[in-house]
């Protein structure tokens, strides 16, 4: 058994990344190779390269960003409602079947 | 629970309740080194609340519960990285960054070390790295067996701290023996001499590189920038002393568990040498079953937290430990599962200071076990080997001696 998240890029293309939990979504990114998500600083909310975008029926599960966070988003380039550092989402045995949004890089 | 609720003599502080009361030593958790993630499970019995005060170590708070560490560790507005070192008489001594800053004190300076950690910086070692480990192995395949300890573990991370900052890897164990006096006297050189060796022997190196455009780490650093003003080379020193401290201990031991459980569960290591894919989730697993850090916070304001009346600049401990190992958040914890699916664990730590190094040390991990199961698929811990692991900032085992048949390796 493992989570299958799916990373599309904004091309359309969809990656699907196995992993089996313990992990950030960034951390699943880094994983499976995602070139969108260079997650410079590993997950110490200091560098905002690991954005995505997260539809709105996920949202309710990877919750909303902290007041760090969101200032971090503020220098994303096109922020939009869903947009989230995936270094502060934890994934958790409810969020198999992800879909995430990638950004334009 | 007797061991760890008994009385010690010890007078409890009026504003610390009964039940919050244990006498626990974070540096020597019961069991004498021989059961030591199960003498910090203790804390996890029943009965025993989420957050505890102990006396030792000058007295401090712990937190038991994954959410709750995670949360201390990433909350500086309430648990300040100001001192984050037990007892805390010794922890205000030190003063390394970036780990003793709050943000936004904090952000400019891990920025200098993101870079040279990001998974493509990672990515430009990984064949050095490569070349180190199947070294290592090759050296020791045909003697059928090794103190893994100080064959493998002590050696490959520090030649990877070589080879990120651009130094000279003959000097690696020199520069090992100094940073390990930084960590534990040994009688031999004292804590602030072994800084003054490694101080002296990296400033000709940040002279060299000052004002040039190298893309080594310590390259990066020396011409790093906190805002608009240049580095200062006392704080240069500081940024590469705890990428230094902060990358050895950590990894030497990580591996030693690691290798330790593979010789001992031939069932897991099995299934690695059949399907070497799986080695990532394993590795993921074996962080979650095997934490290392034990370090804490202060806390920022007088507060309620969770039931505890903490003061301010008291001490509050997040022991990695007591996270991956939370029967709440992952049933029956002590159990290696590769297949275990949605675990949680805090050992890299979380929030801004959220280890950097995790994707490194991942690299180190993964390499390690693929290169050396490549050449010894088969190994067991030598019989009557006297393994002890002892509590510290970072847990250690003291020595992983392991035996194979020279017959059943493979020259790769
Ligand atoms: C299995 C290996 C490792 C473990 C378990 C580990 C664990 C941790 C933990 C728990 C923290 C957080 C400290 C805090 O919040 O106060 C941390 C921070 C840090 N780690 Fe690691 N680490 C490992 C490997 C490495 C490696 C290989 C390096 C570098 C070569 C490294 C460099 C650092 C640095 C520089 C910090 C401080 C970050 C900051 O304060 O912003 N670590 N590590």
């Amino acid at each position: 058994m493992s989570l299958k998240i799916n990373f599309q890029s904004a091309s359309g293309a969809t990656q699907v990344v196995d992993v089996a939990g313990g992990l950030t979504l960034m951390e699943a990114a880094v994983r499976g190779g995602i070139e969108e998500i260079a997650a410079e600083c590993g997950g110490g909310i200091s560098c905002a390269t690991c954005h995505v975008y997260i539809p709105e029926s996920w949202r309710e599960l990877t919750g909303v960003p902290s007041t760090m966070e969101d200032e971090l988003l503020e220098i994303v380039p096109h922020r939009q409602p869903g947009s989230r550092l995936s270094c502060q989402i934890k994934l958790t045995d409810r969020m198999d079947g992800l879909v995430v949004g990638l950004p334009v890089v | 629970m007797q061991d760890v609720m008994e009385a010690t003599g010890s007078a409890r502080p009026a504003h610390v309740k009964p039940d919050q009361f244990v006498d626990f030593d974070i540096y020597a958790p019961p069991g004498e080194g021989k059961s030591f993630y199960e003498g910090w499970q203790l804390l996890h019995a029943q009965g025993v609340p989420d957050v505890v005060w102990t006396p030792r170590n000058e007295g401090h708070w712990i937190v038991t519960r994954n959410d709750l560490i995670d949360e201390v560790f990433a909350d500086h507005t309430r648990f300040s990285s100001r001192v984050i070192l037990l007892p805390k008489s010794a922890g205000e001594q030190h003063n390394l960054i970036p780990t003793t800053l709050d943000p936004p004190e904090h952000r400019p300076y891990r920025s200098l070390l993101n870079s040279s950690f990001s998974p493509r910086a990672v990515g430009g070692i990984e064949a050095q790295i490569r070349d180190v480990a199947a070294g290592l192995v090759e050296a020791v395949r045909l003697d059928g067996q090794c103190n893994f300890t100080t064959a493998y573990a002590e050696i490959l991370p520090i030649k990877v701290f070589m080879t990120m900052f651009g130094l000279p890897l003959e000097d690696s164990q020199q520069l090992k023996t100094w940073s390990d006096a930084t960590t534990r006297a040994d009688g031999t050189i004292s804590m602030a001499d072994a800084l003054a060796r490694i101080a002296a022997y990296l400033q000709p190196f940040l002279d060299a590189r000052k004002g040039k455009d190298g893309d080594d780490m310590l390259s990066r650093i020396v011409n790093g920038k906190i805002g608009d003003r240049a580095l200062s080379d006392v704080e240069a020193l500081q940024l590469a002393l705890q990428v230094l401290i902060a990358g050895l201990d950590t990894v030497v031991n990580f591996l030693g568990f690691t290798f330790l459980f593979l010789a001992q569960n031939p069932a897991h290591r099995q299934r690695l040498v059949e399907d070497p894919d799986l080695i990532p989730t394993a590795i993921e697993e074996l962080v979650r079953r095997f934490p290392i850090v034990t370090i804490g916070r202060e806390v920022v304001t007088d507060m309620e937290y969770h039931g505890a009346q903490l003061k301010k600049g008291e001490m509050i401990v997040t022991a990695t430990v007591l996270g991956g190992l939370d029967p709440t958040v992952n049933p029956d914890p002590m159990k290696v599962d590769f297949d275990r699916v949605g675990a949680r664990h805090v050992s890299f730590g979380t929030g801004p200071h959220k280890c950097p190094g995790a994707h490194l040390a991942r690299t180190e991990i993964s390499i390690s076990i693929e290169e050396w199961l490549k050449r010894i698929p088969v190994f067991e811990l030598a019989a009557g080997a006297d393994v002890r692991v002892m509590g510290g900032i970072a847990a250690t085992v003291n020595a992983v001696p392991l035996v194979w048949d020279p017959a059943t390796t493979r020259a790769v």
